[in-house]
C-alpha cells in the first residue's frame, strides 16, 4: 500500500524523514505528490535504498485556469511518474477527468468543489483516478468535517455507481500526519464503507506507479505490445 | 457489589499506541485520555463512544516521543483504531499515532510491543538549508528548529 505525502518546501518533512516513518508504518511506497511550484530535492533511489520503501516521483498541478494546466501537466509528464491535478473547482475537476495524461484528480471536493455523475463518467473513461482524501476527516473539525464526511460518501457513492478509479489519501505535510494503513481501514470501517475500499485505495497508487514505469521503459510500445530483448537470435 | 462471574465480565483489549510529537511538545496522561474522549465523541457520538470505552492504562511521553496502553471493549477494536487515527492535536501540539498492536492482556501488550526501551535524545547543532540551526536528534531522525517551528528531517538531509 502507497500513501501520497506532500514534503518539504509544501509540508513540514522532508521526504527521507516522511520515508522513515512510512517504512515504519508498513506503508510498501510513498508517493511524493509536492505542488508543481514547490518541488523538493531528493535523491529518490538513495532514499528509498536507505529505508526500504519505494519513492515515486510525482507532482501535483496548481493552476489558476485550463491551459495553463495543460502546460503544467504536458512538462511534468515526461519526467514525474505521477501526475495529478489539484482539484477542487467546478472547471478545474472537469479539466483533470477529461485528460488522459493525468494519473489522479486530487481532493475534488476541497473548498467549492463538487463533482456529478458526468465527471465520475469521464474519468472512469479517461482512467484518471479520483482521490477520496481522508485528510478533513482526519484533521478538521466541526462543520467543515461534517461537509468532508457528506461528500466522501456523495463521491464514494458516484466512483461505485461508475465503477471508476480512485485512490485514497490521508494527505500528510508531515511525519506526524502519516496514519498507517491498518489505522485508515478502522478509519474506513467507521465511516461505513469496507477495509477493502481503504485498502484497495492506498494499492491504487502503487497500480498506477507499476503501469506509468511499464509505460516510460524502452519495453514498452503500446498497451498489450512490447519489445523484447532478442538475444537468442 | 461482588465481582461477576468470570464468564459473564467484560472481555477488553489492549492497544499498544505509538505516539510522536516535535521534541517541545509536552503531553501528560490526562491531556491524552481527555482528547481520546473528544474525539471518541466527535468520530462516533455519545453511543459509539460508549461502545468503545477507551481508557488510557499507562503513558509515558517525553522529548516528543511516548507510547501508551489504550483499553476497549473486545470487538471495538477497528472503531478504536479509527478514534486514535483521528487524534490530529493533544493540547493543541501536532501528535503522530499509530497503533503497534493489540493484545488480551495489558502484560501481553507491553512485552510484545512497547518492550524497545525509549531512543536516546541528543541535542546538538546541525547544518541544514544552508545554516546551522539548534536541532534534536533521536536514532538517525532529526526535529530540526526554524524560526518557531520544527522540520522533520532525517541525518540524510544534514549538510
Amino acid at each position: 500500500m502507497y500513501e501520497a505525502v506532500h514534503a518539504r518546501p509544501d509540508g513540514e518533512s522532508t521526504v527521507s524523514r516522511l520515508a522513515s516513518t512510512a517504512a515504519e508504518y508498513g506503508f510498501a511506497g510513498i508517493v511524493i505528490r509536492n505542488h508543481g511550484d514547490a518541488l523538493p530535492d531528493y535523491d529518490r533511489a538513495s532514499i528509498a535504498d536507505t529505508y526500504g520503501i519505494d519513492v515515486v516521483s510525482g507532482v501535483e498541478v496548481r493552476a489558476e485556469d485550463r491551459s495553463r494546466a495543460s502546460g503544467f501537466v504536458g512538462n511534468h509528464r515526461e519526467s514525474k511518474t505521477i501526475v495529478a491535478v489539484h482539484g477542487g473547482d467546478l472547471d478545474m475537476n472537469r479539466f483533470a477527468v477529461e485528460q488522459p495524461a493525468v494519473d489522479v484528480l486530487a481532493h475534488p471536493m476541497a473548498g467549492d468543489g463538487d463533482v456529478d455523475h458526468v465527471v465520475v463518467k469521464t474519468a472512469a473513461e479517461n482512467s484518471v483516478h479520483i482521490e477520496w482524501s481522508l485528510r478533513e476527516v482526519l484533521r478538521a473539525e466541526g462543520g467543515q468535517r461534517v461537509s468532508a464526511l457528506r461528500d466522501l460518501t456523495k463521491l464514494r457513492d458516484l466512483i461505485q455507481e461508475y465503477d471508476a478509479p480512485y485512490v485514497v489519501s490521508a494527505d500528510p505535510r508531515t511525519h506526524l500526519q502519516l496514519r498507517a494503513p491498518r489505522d485508515l481501514a478502522g478509519l474506513g470501517e467507521a465511516l461505513d464503507c469496507s477495509e477493502s475500499w481503504i485498502e484497495s485505495g492506498l494499492a491504487a497508487w502503487g497500480t498506477l506507479t507499476t503501469r506509468n514505469r511499464e509505460r516510460t521503459s524502452e519495453h514498452f510500445v503500446e498497451p498489450g505490445v512490447r519489445r523484447e530483448a532478442s538475444d537468442d537470435r | 457489589m461482588n465481582p461477576l462471574p468470570k464468564h459473564v465480565r467484560q472481555r477488553w483489549r489492549y492497544l499498544a499506541v505509538e505516539l510522536e510529537s516535535w521534541p517541545n511538545t509536552a503531553i501528560d496522561r490526562r491531556a491524552f485520555q481527555r482528547e481520546l474522549w473528544f474525539a471518541a465523541q466527535n468520530l462516533l457520538g455519545d453511543v459509539g463512544s460508549s461502545r468503545v470505552d477507551l481508557t488510557v492504562e499507562q503513558f509515558t511521553f517525553e522529548d516528543g516521543q511516548g507510547n501508551a496502553i489504550v483499553r476497549t471493549r473486545r470487538g471495538a477494536t477497528a472503531d478504536a483504531r479509527a478514534v486514535l487515527a483521528c487524534l490530529a492535536d493533544v493540547a493543541d501540539e501536532p501528535v503522530g499515532v499509530r497503533v503497534s498492536g493489540v493484545s488480551g492482556t495489558v502484560r501481553a501488550c507491553e512485552e510484545k510491543y512497547l518492550g524497545s526501551r525509549p531512543e536516546a535524545t541528543e541535542h546538538s547543532d546541525v547544518a541544514f538549508a544552508g545554516a546551522d540551526r539548534s536541532a534534536v536528534v533521536r536514532n538517525g531522525r532529526v526535529d530540526v528548529r526554524i524560526d518557531e517551528g520544527f522540520v522533520g528531517a532525517t541525518q540524510r538531509d544534514l549538510e
